[in-house]
């Protein structure tokens, strides 16, 4: 997808400081323009999944602005709400709801009427096959099987920023393949994404624009190619481990 | 105001009681039926009279109480408590939908809920007795609100729950204990001095004898100075909620 001028997602100086004293973020500054792709890369404890949350409302930034196509999300956090869409790291389905029922909740928590919803959720259970499992109880499938529950959520709404945190952590290789093939698709068709992930292959396979995080700070960000020339390094897994001070794991280190 | 995202906050509230009604709606529509056929209608046959009506009439209203206010507050602590430990409630807090409208289609998913168990067991009590309603205004209008307050009582304890063990230390060392302490089943006319001064204290004795005006149409109480206090005492719970979720306690970061 070609980017356009406009900014999705626009984060100035963000702060989060949780109750126990612990700085999570720590003055986020980061712009993702409408139709890219970035990759949020950085170790666990980070501030991946706090930044996410506090993009989504999960989390209630100390200080700092977000906003989402302009739209402030604490000011104005039901337009922000609208364009978003995300899928959590952790499968977090209702118990009491079948696959159906979860995706048509989800759309009527976002306005949608019913005929709509109708014909969003068939499209959606055919596009992530889960067709057969429609009326299987959330919590009585597949782990897979819940992961795609949880994107098809995500997307029931067609959010134009789509945020993935750590989409295909745990999956078995068909299926973050698939998962591959639908991301790059829903991105040509204009859906801005941010995805947070571990696998470094997969930021550097999917996305055009990838942001190190570390220590609730981003560290840089660029493309893979301007990453690798900036820090030196031949692959993007040494840039990774330069940036989060495990420089003596990288290939360099081991071979001198 | 985002009309689709309130209802189907609601309506995921109500499909979560029905889908497991055995629990939700049967049992504590047995354990009503119980009450009125073991205290009133076997036990009952042995008193006389109390405050001029028979002892059956004379105690339902209480129940009716009972029944609104354990399953509103059952129900909401419960559900509320559940959707943030299996952080299904996440879906709900990164939609639109906006902090007013989860707070009511919170706290009114339990009150309906209790309000299908009052009205059966309503009925059901007709059937057994003839059950005079002297003031229907009042009857609804005081249990509603009692209702309401029990609702949002519920609402606030699933807000602070860490554990379903929190749930329980409410339900069972203070609002049971308070209801049945509230004269359900006897008259303060019948306790001696200071019993009647700490019935008196307590709020709950207020709210049964209000029902109790509005289906009998005499009590302990004047109801035209308890009905508007209950309905504040709700209003007052409904404000600190709001306040909550607002500030997106234990429920945001």
């Amino acid at each position: 997808m070609k980017k356009s001028g406009k900014l999705a997602l626009d984060i100035k100086a963000l702060e989060k400081t949780y109750g126990s004293g612990t700085h999570a973020l720590r003055g986020i500054d980061l712009q993702v323009r409408e139709g890219e792709f970035l990759g949020l890369l950085g170790p666990n404890g980070a501030g991946k999944s706090t930044l996410i949350h506090s993009i989504m409302g999960l989390v209630m930034p100390s200080g700092g602005t977000a906003k989402v196509f302009g739209h402030d999300v604490v000011a104005d956090y039901q337009e922000a709400r609208k364009l978003c869409g995300l899928a959590p790291q952790e499968p977090n389905l209702d118990w009491f709801l079948t696959v159906e029922e979860t995706l048509d909740f989800h759309g009527g928590y976002y306005g949608m009427r019913k005929a709509e919803r109708k014909t969003r959720i068939s499209e959606l259970l055919e596009a992530f096959s889960l067709t057969e499992k429609r009326n299987v109880n959330g919590r009585e499938l597949s782990g897979g099987m819940k992961r795609r529950v949880v994107i098809a959520r995500a997307l029931m709404h067609k959010p134009k920023l789509l945020i993935l945190d750590e989409p295909t952590a745990g999956v078995d290789v068909e299926l973050r393949l698939e998962l591959w093939h639908y991301m790059q698709k829903l991105n040509k068709e204009g859906t801005t994404i941010v995805l947070t992930t571990h696998y470094i292959e997969e930021a550097e396979q999917l996305c055009n624009r990838i942001a190190l995080i570390n220590q609730g700070q981003i560290i840089d960000d660029g493309t893979p190619i301007e990453l690798k020339k900036r820090f030196k390094k031949k692959t993007l897994e040494d840039v990774y481990l330069t940036v989060t001070g495990r420089e003596e794991l990288t290939r360099e280190a081991k071979l001198a | 105001m985002n009309w689709y995202g309130f209802f189907s906050v609601l309506r995921r509230e109500m499909k979560r009681f029905w889908s497991i009604k055995r629990q939700t709606i049967l049992g504590p529509l047995l354990e009503t039926f119980l009450y009125i056929s073991v205290f009133g209608a076997a036990l009952g046959s042995r008193i006389d009279t109390l405050d001029g009506h028979s002892y059956i009439n004379y105690i339902i209203p209480g129940l009716l109480l009972m029944a609104i206010a354990m399953n509103s507050y059952a129900n909401n602590s419960a559900s509320l408590l559940q959707q943030k430990m299996m952080h299904a409630i996440d879906d709900q807090l990164t939609s639109p939908v906006s902090n007013t409208s989860l707070l009511a289609a919170f706290t009114l998913g339990g009150f309906f809920r209790a309000s299908i168990i009052t009205c059966i067991a309503f009925v059901t009590a007709s059937f057994l007795t003839d059950l005079p309603v002297v003031y229907p205004l009042l009857t609804i209008v005081s249990l509603a609100a009692c209702g309401l307050f029990f609702a949002s009582v519920g609402v606030l304890v699933g807000l602070l729950a860490k554990s379903f063990d929190n749930i329980s230390f409410y339900q069972i060392f203070i609002i049971q204990p308070l209801i049945f302490l509230g004269g359900i089943f006897y008259s303060t006319s019948l306790l001696s001095g200071p019993f009647q001064t700490l019935t008196h204290i307590n709020p709950i004795f207020y709210m049964i004898n209000t029902v109790r005006h509005g289906m009998l149409g005499t009590s302990d109480v004047n109801p035209w100075i308890s009905l508007p206090v209950i309905i504040l005492a709700a209003m007052a719970v409904v404000t600190v909620n709001l306040i909550l979720f607002k500030k997106g306690y234990r429920l945001r970061g």
